[in-house]
């Protein structure tokens, strides 16, 4: 094992676990139940992020059909939970299954074009699903989507280990994902299969003729990015107990994905969770408004104004707008994501140097 | 026996023919110069070769094995690596890394492949530069890469293409003093060249390529004699 630890320092490895003990600790102290609920959204998103930056950060092939894979995952552990009664703990691996299997298929086809063909592919290919779900009405429910009415407890041995009334058991689970995740990424930057992703990231044709073979390793790299990301679409089925073609298997959804690794920094490991805790905040605290409630509430714009009134009428409702805007702004003034733009402003200007 | 037969190859793009049936053969631990004027097909015939395009007609034999419709990566791994024309250095990734790139082909352990990487990366003489970005390596320097990196596949045949072009004359003695010490290390060359003094110096025989079909083969001496690549180059009256 020693030369998997040697990449890290003592104190950040110290850090690390320190955040990671915090993590575990919370849901002890914090006892409000929309906090957990962010928190939830957030580990969902770095879940999702995550996997995706293994297959656009690190090899290169940006996919905006990834809505897909975490449709896979939904929609099958929704199935089996409430057309089957195979509670979600055992839906989750057939989720997972699934994916793989749909990505080998969607690789085995869209792997043969390159560049923005391969993205114009991936979107083409995800909206296939978003169809299909929508009009296999017998098997999905259609465009109604489906409702979870009761998940099973979990029980290990007879005693009920959680019956998933509270928020909590979910917090774990998004937790235990994200770190598994955040462990899979790590163990791939530091093997033999993450120099090969990053050679095709970088270039291609130079990849192939240093003996490695495209066609295998980007259909690994799609492949594991799949898998993880039908957990965080399992997970989120699970959780929010509804999913229709419109949520799940949306456009929307897939470049939300690719947008929280854009945000946070592509191809590094921690870029994903900065952008998820950068986007996740940002879009409910727009959603309900609380921008111009507390302008409002402090005293610096009187509610009865034209601007006050404005605040409370229509910027509510221009949320997407002003989420949108902020988006292009920090893609324009930091193209490396929050994550580059923070290690520039630490080293100074390293390109320079180099 | 040759380390590789070409026989007849031909590669035509629509009604163009870029090469057309090619036909040499290189022996073990020589250095074979192709030359030709610009467009006469050299990096065609490479990318035939290795396995970029398939070509048209004719076959590649290496090593007493067929190579038709073998992927580049399968013709590496077989032992026989390319160079680009125009350098691919991985940019993002460190001088390191883009050598361990290479010599992965050969082990699965990452410990096993810096250490090949740092010796090819000491003969190249790239020693200085191997913790900084690839894409920050000035041209001379990132040919040298490029050579290091295909070494570190181990290869028993390497095909260069143009590693001395766009480098000052000093930069290009270097490379020629490591061309020759690859030659030391029994690995067969093929190098495609344009500057003539360097490519009379180290190839061993040398084939002339011109509008896509062989013109000559023979000795540097029996080259720069053949009346035909004379007018080639210079034009006949």
């Amino acid at each position: 094992m020693k030369p998997l630890f040697k990449n890290i320092g003592v104190l950040p490895a110290m850090a690390g676990l320190v955040v990671i003990v915090l993590l575990f600790l919370l849901p002890r102290f914090v006892e409000s139940t929309y906090a957990l609920h962010i928190m939830i959204l957030i580990f969902i998103s770095i879940v999702m992020g995550s996997s995706w930056n293994l297959l656009g950060g690190y090899t290169g092939q940006y996919s905006v059909g990834h809505c897909a894979y975490f449709g896979m995952g939904a929609y099958t552990t929704m199935m089996l939970m409430q057309f089957r009664q195979v509670p979600p703990w055992l839906g989750i691996w057939v989720g997972m299954a699934v994916a793989l299997l749909v990505a080998l298929i969607i690789g085995s086809i869209c792997f043969r074009l390159r560049g923005p063909y391969f993205v114009l592919a991936s979107i083409a290919v995800a909206e296939i699903f978003r169809v299909s779900a929508l009009n296999l009405k017998d098997l999905t429910n259609g465009a109604e989507g489906i409702l979870a009415t009761d998940i099973p407890p979990l029980k290990i041995g007879g005693t009920i280990i959680t019956d998933f009334s509270s928020k909590v058991p979910f917090y774990y689970t998004g937790l235990v994902f994200v770190l598994l995740v955040i462990l899979v990424t790590w163990l791939l930057q530091n093997s033999k299969l993450g120099y090969y992703f990053q050679a095709i990231r970088e270039d291609q044709d130079a990849a192939h003729s240093l003996g490695i073979s495209l066609t295998i390793y980007k259909n690994v790299a799609l492949s594991i990015s799949a898998v993880l990301t039908s957990l965080a679409g399992s997970l989120y089925a699970v959780y929010v107990g509804f999913i229709d073609p419109s949520t799940v298997l949306a456009l929307d959804l897939s470049v939300q994905i690719v947008l929280i690794c854009i945000i946070g920094g592509i191809g590094t490991i921690f870029g994903p969770v900065i952008g998820a805790l950068v986007l996740v905040p940002l879009s409910e605290a727009l959603r309900s408004n609380v921008i111009g409630e507390s302008l409002i509430n402090s005293g610096v714009v009187s509610a009865d104004s034209a601007f006050g009134g404005f605040l409370t009428e229509n910027l509510s409702h221009a949320h997407v707008l002003i989420y949108g805007v902020l988006v292009v702004v920090v893609i324009l003034f930091m193209p490396d994501g929050v994550l580059g733009f923070a290690k520039k402003l630490a080293f100074g200007k390293r390109k320079e140097a180099a | 026996m040759p380390i590789l037969e070409i026989k007849h190859i031909s590669k035509f793009f629509g009604g163009l023919s870029a090469n057309s049936d090619v036909s040499f053969e290189i022996g073990h631990g020589m250095i074979m110069g192709l030359i030709g004027p610009n467009g006469a097909g050299k990096t065609t015939l490479f990318n035939c070769i290795t396995g970029y395009y398939p070509p048209s007609r004719g076959d590649v034999v290496f090593d007493g094995r067929s190579m038709h419709g073998l992927q580049p990566d399968k013709v590496c791994k077989l032992g026989m690596a390319r160079t680009w024309q125009k350098v691919r250095p991985l940019a993002g990734m460190s001088v390191v890394d883009n050598v361990m790139v290479g010599a992965l082909c050969r082990t699965n352990s990452l410990k096993k492949a810096r250490d090949m990487a740092m010796e090819q990366i000491m003969v190249v003489g790239l020693g200085h530069r191997s913790g900084f970005l690839a894409g920050g390596l000035p041209i001379g320097e990132r040919k040298k890469l490029e050579v290091a990196r295909v070494l570190a596949t181990q290869p028993k045949l390497l095909l260069l293409d143009e590693v001395m072009g766009g480098l000052n004359p000093a930069e290009s003695e270097e490379l020629i003093q490591l061309i020759l010490a690859i030659k030391n290390l029994g690995i067969t060359q093929m190098v495609i060249e344009h500057d003539m003094k360097a490519i009379m110096r180290i190839s061993d025989r040398i084939v002339v390529l011109n509008s896509g079909e062989k013109l000559a083969e023979g000795t540097p001496r029996e080259i720069v004699g053949n009346p035909y690549v004379v007018a080639a180059y210079l034009g006949s009256e």
